[in-house]
């Protein structure tokens, strides 16, 4: 059985994550209503504290949306960001949350059809994991 | 009679002399001169005067500042009803780990919380049918989770804790779904979050019939012993540390553990040493362990604090203050830094990682975890 979701939210980064959201408006391609984007400056500066934050405030799954392997504009992320997503992964698995509410995602420039995709493929998996841990 | 109005009362701060012995001995105000906790005690206490107090966020809790003081003045609390204050009234309180552990806590609170927090216990732990003696984890499950980067493995204690009490014959048992103390709220300002948190471990207790807590986290000993009792409804139950438990078996020779051979220093942590003023226990149990104890200067009464407390602060003054204490561990001589208390372990262990010029340092391991090794 499937649980609603109704609060998604998207870190994108300004370059490549950011350009597939706008390729994937100005080809007017839908994705759902409860996806909600926050536009950083890099995936790197998205730590625990604030995915930990979203889900807090209610979140039902938070995506990561960045340039690809050895794409980044600041050729920083590699590192910082997959140990932040490793770690706050586990905390969420302790905490009671399923791995399939945050995910990380790799994008090349400009694909939008590639996003909706992916976003539309994560919600379905938030929906078929168990009840979010509500507030 | 207003929160704050209360505090002075209780905490003796009007008993101040101004003599400033608490700022000479303060760790922060020696390398933090806008950290004078003489003006802080001043400025606050003073009638009429509410006006914010940005310094209040630096104070480690270490009581160190109590301990000189002639006539005890209980600052470190005071300061937590200034924060308490602030908080209220809707102060942003700098965090360090970008909130994380804040925003765990609260989340730790909800009620329908169903955590998947056991996946660590060893098979072999024998586990008692009833919870009439509750073991307390504490967080070391996510602290291990959230410092992987640093290579702590504060779970070696819970696991060493829980190997000495299986070997002492001591029946306990362990809540699938124990939240956190809610220590590090109180030290906030938050009392609400705190409430809320400490209510639902106390339901939780009552609900399984619990008499008595043990634990290995000296933070999670003096919330359960000290601030759970003043909740409503309080909770009426004995709370032990490990090294309370273990030491009189030590003594009457109904546990005994193995030889080490090893030189090893003591890190006091403040919460079980000048807060709960347990300083003999866990030097008999390493002496106990065969284990050649090199006290650090200063230690006991004296012992300089890890450094940072709470996950408030954690800049340049908490690393001068973390880096004078390894250094007077690599003083003493020892090979091993024990600690008990988990804390100390991160955030030493941390100031240890970011020194890349030198050597690894001295080795830090959980004092529970260490005596559980001389039992193989």
């Amino acid at each position: 059985m499937s649980n609603p979701v109704n609060n998604i939210v998207v870190f994108v980064c300004n370059w490549d994550g950011l350009s597939c959201v706008e390729a994937a408006s100005q080809k007017g391609l839908r994705y759902p209503p409860t996806v909600r984007i926050i536009r950083v400056s890099c995936l790197s500066r998205v730590h625990s504290g604030l995915i930990l934050k979203a889900f807090e405030l209610g979140a039902d799954g938070v995506m990561l949306l960045g340039c690809e392997q050895g794409n980044c504009h600041y050729e920083k992320d590699a590192g910082l960001l997959e140990q932040e997503y490793h770690k706050t992964q586990s905390v969420l698995e302790l905490l009671g949350f399923q791995k399939e509410q945050l995910e990380l995602a790799r994008m090349s420039r400009g694909d939008g059809a590639g996003f909706v995709k992916q976003v539309t493929h994560f919600i379905s998996g938030v929906e078929q994991s168990q009840a979010p841990v509500s507030q | 009679m207003s929160d704050i109005e209360r505090e002075i009362k209780e905490t003796n701060i009007r008993l101040c002399l101004d003599c400033g012995k608490c700022t000479v001995v303060c760790p922060v105000a020696q390398y933090d001169p806008e950290f004078n906790p003489r003006l802080i005690a001043k400025r606050g206490s003073a009638p009429n005067n509410r006006e914010p107090d940005k310094t209040i966020w630096a104070c480690l809790s270490c009581y160190m500042c109590v301990e000189r003081c002639n006539y005890h003045v209980k600052f470190p609390r005071f300061v937590h009803a200034l924060r308490a204050e602030a908080f209220a009234d809707g102060t942003q309180v700098q965090c360090s780990h970008g909130g994380s552990f804040y925003t765990l806590m609260r989340m730790m609170s909800r009620k329908n919380l169903q955590q998947k927090r056991m996946d660590w216990l060893p098979g072999d732990v024998k586990l008692a049918e009833g919870y009439e003696t509750l073991f307390f984890v504490g967080c070391a499950p996510y602290f291990d989770a959230m410092f992987q980067d640093l290579e702590v493995n504060t779970l070696d204690g819970v696991k060493g804790a829980l190997k000495l009490l299986n070997r002492a014959q001591i029946p306990f048992n362990i809540m699938a779904n124990e939240r956190c103390c809610g220590r590090d709220l109180l030290l906030q300002g938050d009392k609400k979050g705190f409430t809320a948190l400490a209510r639902a471990n106390k339901e939780e207790f009552e609900r399984l019939g619990v008499k008595r807590i043990i634990t290995n986290c000296p933070e999670c000993y003096y919330t359960l012993k000290v601030d759970y009792p003043d909740i409503p409804g309080g909770t009426g139950i004995e709370v032990l540390h490990l090294t309370e438990v273990i030491t009189p078996l030590l003594q009457n020779g109904k546990l005994n553990l193995g030889k080490l051979n090893k030189k090893v220093t003591y890190q006091d942590p403040c919460t079980l040493g000048r807060c709960s003023r347990i300083f003999d226990e866990p030097r008999q149990i390493l002496k106990a362990a065969g284990l050649e104890l090199a006290e650090m200067e200063p230690s006991r009464e004296k012992a300089l604090c890890c450094g940072a407390t709470s996950w408030l602060q954690c800049g340049a003054v908490n690393r001068q203050i973390q880096k004078q204490r390894l250094a007077q561990a690599e003083a003493s001589g020892a090979e091993i830094l024990v600690t008990a208390c988990p804390k100390c372990q991160i955030h030493l262990r941390c100031a240890q990682k970011s020194d890349n010029s030198k050597s690894p340092g001295v080795e830090i391991i959980d004092l529970a975890g260490l005596a559980a090794r001389s039992l193989d």
